[in-house]
């Protein structure tokens, strides 16, 4: 283990933009990362809300048009190197927001998963993921910090 | 805001821009406030930076499928929005529901009221700056979120109602009785002790007392239902009308300050109602089938159910065609109005005040991104694109 990655593994700051799921996965997330039952900071992961400080971006919700560009932008202002976590259905693969095979087809307003607009690195399936799910995720991009030069 | 600033050429005049994405606010809205000399003058909420155009996803779909979209409306209140959707069609189509599915619907509606109220206690104080607070707050939840996983299976989307009474699933066994009211009385001590330290609190108490007024004749004229008009004293819950609630005994909590201590106060003293309404529901629980099959999707009208979310009135509204397919889905939740009253209720006060106010109503505002629009006394509903093509980005 590098000089670097030492440094970086005891502050692992992550990062929660929420783009318009149902509020549930982030609640979920808010209690994985903060709260006393499943708490990540043991883990020595953060919780901010300034991207320039940020290592791991968390994205949850199907991303709406309004929010694409917004969400390039906080991804480019994330210092390399970065990694992208995709929680919940919303994310991962738009779950119903994107079509049910009702009249009008596919959604005019969604612009559908997180992996269309910014790569993602770590997907966390489930509706709503489970807090040990996503603690397992967030462990799980942590390696590709590591190990960037 | 053109108006006074060219009356008052003198006095200059900032605005204060928050969002869409800021710390203090987990949700996209954009707050711009326009202060003077750190006393805020006015107020404007933008809040349609996150449409998803979930009542046209309805369209066209079966209503046992579109019963599965009703729920992830929203993450909080999952449970209110599947109950209520199934509400319109048994009302509109006269489908029986047995008493035991009744008791059990009321339990998971009020154990997620309590879950809900728990996280407004983590959000209005992390934003007051009392992390302490919030985290107990949040750790007191879990247990209603470890009842629902039992219950329902899942934490946050329990899906329990269905056309007629509930998933088998989610019936309710001796031993899970026995479960609820363990943890229900582990529950109220930790809860009645933490309420205690917060009244007692003198540094809470005086960023609460006082600030964010809301009057009553405000709150009925800005339609703030909910905790948020019930702690200005307008007396008006539409759980005493319904008759799932008919064989409860609880009492509405009713407070006359209209501020954001009133606002803390009010919820604090609806979870112990709460917890009273779950204790008799587990006593009582009758006997007998949980789900009416007996039923076939059919013509209905324009049906409308009102009811009481945690938040304040939501209603659905849609009709069925002559395949039992939905037609016109409508949804209106109670966060719009209660944040059009909050606009109201944070002028006068400090500018550091202002967002707590506006996070003191509990807003969500997943379920509110729709667009109305007055023309020439015709109402009708418009799409996001729709209104931007029409008037632009920034209206």
């Amino acid at each position: 283990m590098g000089l670097k990655a030492i440094a970086r593994k005891n502050a692992i700051h992550a990062m929660l933009v929420y783009t318009e799921g149902c509020n549930g996965c982030d609640i979920e997330i808010l209690n994985a990362l903060l709260s006393p039952r499943y708490d990540l900071e043991q883990y020595r992961i953060l919780l901010t809300w300034n991207p320039r400080e940020a290592d791991v971006l968390i994205v949850t919700g199907c991303v709406p048009w309004q929010m694409v560009e917004p969400l390039k932008k906080l991804y480019e202002l994330i210092p390399e190197p970065k990694a992208v976590l995709a929680v919940g259905s919303c994310a991962v693969n738009g779950n119903v927001f994107t079509n049910m095979v009702g009249d009008i087809g596919a959604n005019a307003e969604v612009v559908g998963p997180v992996e269309k607009v910014i790569p993602v690195d770590v997907k966390v399936p489930g509706c709503a993921p489970r807090p040990e799910d996503i603690i397992a995720g967030a462990v799980k991009g942590v390696p590709k910090l590591m190990e960037a030069p | 805001m053109t108006e006074r600033t060219k009356d008052k050429e003198s006095v200059v005049e900032k605005e204060l821009s928050l969002g869409p994405v800021h710390p203090a606010l987990i949700e996209p809205f954009r707050i711009r406030l326009f202060v003077n000399d750190e006393i805020v003058e006015d107020c404007e909420l933008t809040i349609n930076m996150a449409h998803r155009g979930i009542e046209r996803l309805f369209e066209g779909l079966p209503v046992e499928r579109a019963l599965l979209i009703a729920e992830k409306v929203c993450g909080i209140c999952s449970n209110v929005h599947a109950w209520n959707a199934v509400r319109v069609v048994e009302s509109g189509l006269k489908i029986k529901v047995p008493d035991r599915a009744n008791y059990i619907r009321v339990l998971i509606n009020e154990i997620q009221r309590i879950a809900s109220h728990l996280i407004f206690f983590g959000h209005a104080f992390e934003i007051l700056g009392h992390e302490t607070f919030s985290m107990r707050s949040f750790l007191l939840r879990e247990v209603f979120m470890d009842l629902m996983a039992y219950i329902g299976g899942n934490r946050v989307m329990p899906s329990v109602p269905v056309i007629g009474g509930i998933r088998p699933r989610s019936d309710l066994t001796e031993s899970l009785k026995r479960v609820i009211l363990e943890r229900l009385d582990d529950f109220e001590k930790k809860y009645l002790e933490y309420v205690d330290r917060i009244l007692a609190d003198p540094l809470v108490m005086s960023r609460l007392a006082g600030v964010g007024l809301l009057s009553k004749d405000d709150a009925i004229k800005y339609h703030a239902t909910g905790p948020n008009g019930r702690a200005s004293g307008w007396d008006y819950d539409i759980r005493r009308m319904m008759y799932e609630y008919k064989p409860f005994d609880f009492n509405v909590i009713v407070l006359k300050e209209g501020d954001n201590k009133a606002r803390v106060v009010q919820r604090a003293l609806e979870v112990i109602e709460s917890l009273k309404i779950i204790r008799q529901v587990v006593k009582n629980l009758p006997e007998g089938p949980i789900v009416n099959r007996d039923w076939i999707p059919g013509e209905m009208d324009y049906t409308t159910m009102y009811f009481e979310t945690f938040r304040g009135e939501l209603m659905h509204s849609y009709s069925l065609d002559s395949q039992g397919l939905i037609r016109g889905y409508k949804i209106r939740t109670p966060t719009p109005t209660n944040l059009a009253a909050m606009e109201k209720a944070c002028i006068g006060d400090h500018v550091t005040d202002a967002v707590l106010t506006i996070a003191s109503c509990d807003p969500c505002l997943t379920c509110c991104n729709r667009v109305e629009i007055i023309e020439s006394g015709k109402t009708r509903i418009m799409s996001e694109i729709e209104v931007v093509r029409k008037y632009g980005w920034r209206r």
